[in-house]
């Protein structure tokens, strides 16, 4: 039994302890907005918050996660009025969409830790894959976001 | 099912991989045990014979492995009980003396590819055992011998005999009496039927073990093979076992992972054939005397530094490497260097991290972890390999920046090293690792 905390809300999850995080929140906790990729910790779709840093769920054990806060796209905000979501919108990022909750949850953590970054950051930092291939929008919208998180 | 087809069905789902790193092979699976294995097989096991005895994809037993050596390559022999090709002509005494003095039953001295001076120590119990097995209940298979591809100028065997007097040598194992009985059956597992120094001890300029027991230091303090670094299992604080418990070395035999990562390059033929098939009684022999083995060097203990977790939760982290690590590292192995134990191990304080040589650390970032599966499940979290997704500049400066974070201090790697290794491990080129002579 792992006693964690996703967007606010305790949860007891009786699993097994190998279980993979993304499991957890979409499968037990029921929340279907963290996306599964590739599952090996290489794309970036199942991005989550774990004790405020961007982890890949589909990489992270329940079994290690005893008394962890967790946040997901759900999670972080109430009226989806977030910066980045909102500097998402104004630059109209997703085309098809799929990647976009990893990327949005790993630009708020990124940019937590630096508020100032380049395009050689973004481009080191966000290894989020876009099949797509949004990636001139998605540093456009990181940038925009920077600046209002600035204001 | 009789123990042969078990054998040879375990055989063809695991391979023995010539290529340490080949990411195409099947996944490893350890097959549970066959009921009333007999003493036979269960010596058979510990001593690992199939690993080299056998191809991917070939008859358990029938030889065929390519092995490099100083004078050029060798193939490991069939020793199935095939009359024609394999052993099946073979006394006791033909076989006592193979495997303890390297002399096959026509006089002609073998490589010591063989290992013939730890099998030396072999009881004698062991030694019918294993004769049964191989004469009774291994299926013959008729399959020649390859040719050695060795210049015919170095061809000739008799120095071998001069090699032999010097280097090997020929007595049984002796309990020591200052030391308990599980010490003792640890000290014959490892020393005799494991033969781990064949890998774990470094070579000396004749290429022979440079100590056959805990005589020396020397012995199982670690060396270079195959691409990868054959671990220091001595009780060095930083790059030994110093900071592994006595059950933790337990758990790697058993299941080929623990807090601390999962097997690797060859070992991972150990796991899949020969170690997981001990008793539990004689994994915690082997850990006990593998915990008895004193520090090859003085070494401070390994003391955790959060500076490099703050630098990188601010992006302060200058070093080159900083970058590569929060994009591609962090979200597994956390910004703190902790991992997730049991699952995701630490780079923190991590033996395999603080090695002297960076070969391991660098041939999993390239390469990443081979697939394991014990007891029918395979591991839910595997290293991924990067070698696509990062060049060797910065695979170089993020093994360095993780080499020299979070207080590992182990030094930086260079770009040639990476190079080199890209080079050796990748399966499409045209000059990969091929297996030394162990």
């Amino acid at each position: 039994m792992v006693n964690i905390t996703v967007n606010g809300t305790q949860h007891q999850v009786d699993l097994e302890p190998d279980t993979p995080l993304l499991w957890v929140i979409r499968d037990a906790v029921g929340l279907t907005g963290t996306k599964f990729g590739c599952g090996i910790a290489q794309c970036g779709a199942c991005t989550v918050h774990v004790n405020g840093q961007a982890m890949r769920s589909c990489s992270v054990p329940i079994g290690a996660l005893e008394g962890a806060t967790v946040t997901t796209i759900e999670g972080l905000s109430t009226d989806s009025k977030h910066p980045v979501q909102q500097a998402w919108l104004a630059e109209d990022v997703p085309q098809c969409g799929y990647c976009q909750s990893g990327q949005i949850m790993a630009t708020v953590a990124f940019l937590k830790q630096n508020p100032n970054p380049t395009d050689a950051d973004i481009d080191n930092n966000i290894t989020n894959i876009c099949r797509c291939g949004t990636y001139e929008r998605l540093r456009r919208a990181i940038h925009r976001a920077a600046d209002l998180m600035k204001a | 099912m009789n123990p042969m087809k078990f054998l040879a069905a375990a055989f063809l789902i695991v391979g023995a991989v010539p290529l340490a790193n080949a990411q195409d092979t099947k996944p490893a699976v350890v097959v549970p045990s066959a009921p009333q294995m007999s003493h036979g097989e269960y010596v058979a096991r510990a001593g690992d014979c199939v690993a080299c005895h056998s191809v991917p994809n070939g008859k358990a037993f029938a030889g065929g492995l390519k092995m490099g050596s100083p004078v050029g390559a060798i193939y490991s022999t069939n020793i199935t009980p095939d009359k024609e090709t394999g052993i099946g002509d073979y006394t006791f005494d033909d076989f006592d003396r193979a495997l303890r003095r390297g002399i096959a039953k026509d006089g002609h001295r073998l490589y010591p590819a063989m290992p013939y001076p730890s099998y030396a120590k072999l009881n004698d119990d062991d030694m019918h055992a294993l004769y049964d097995f191989f004469l009774k209940e291994v299926a013959p298979v008729k399959q020649a011998n390859m040719k050695n591809e060795i210049p015919a100028w170095l061809s000739f065997r008799w120095p071998l005999a001069i090699w032999d007097a010097v280097f090997a040598p020929s007595g049984k194992y002796v309990p020591q009496s200052n030391h308990d009985a599980e010490w003792n059956r640890g000290a014959y597992l490892v020393e005799s039927l494991g033969h781990c120094g064949a890998c774990h001890t470094p070579r000396g300029i004749a290429f022979q073990e440079k100590a056959l027991d805990d005589s020396s230091t020397a012995y199982l303090s670690g060396a270079n093979l195959d691409g990868w670094s054959a671990a220091n299992l001595r009780g060095d604080l930083r790059t030994g076992l110093g900071q592994w418990a006595k059950e933790d070395v337990a758990e790697f035999l058993k299941t080929g992972h623990n807090r601390d990562g999962a097997v690797f390059g060859s070992m991972i033929d150990v796991i899949n054939n020969s170690t997981p098939y001990l008793s539990d009684d004689d994994v915690t022999a082997v850990a006990a005397y593998i915990k008895s083995l004193a520090p090859a060097e003085n070494q401070p203990a390994y003391v955790y530094d959060a500076s490099t977790t703050t630098a990188l939760n601010s992006a302060r982290a200058t070093e080159p490497g900083a970058a590569t690590y929060a994009g591609t590292c962090a979200a597994c192995h956390g910004n703190d260097g902790k991992g997730f134990a049991p699952y995701l191990p630490r780079l923190a304080g991590n033996p395999t991290v603080l090695d002297k040589d960076p070969a391991s650390l660098i041939n999993l970032v390239l390469n990443g972890a081979a697939p394991l599966v014990v007891k029918g499940a395979p591991d839910a979290y595997r290293m991924p390999q990067f070698r696509g997704q990062l060049n060797d500049e910065q695979i170089a400066d993020v093994v360095s920046f993780i080499r020299n974070g979070w207080g590992n201090g182990a030094g930086a790697v260079t770009a040639k090293q990476v190079a080199d290794l890209r080079k050796t491990t990748d399966p499409t080129s045209d000059q990969v690792t091929v297996l030394k002579m162990r």
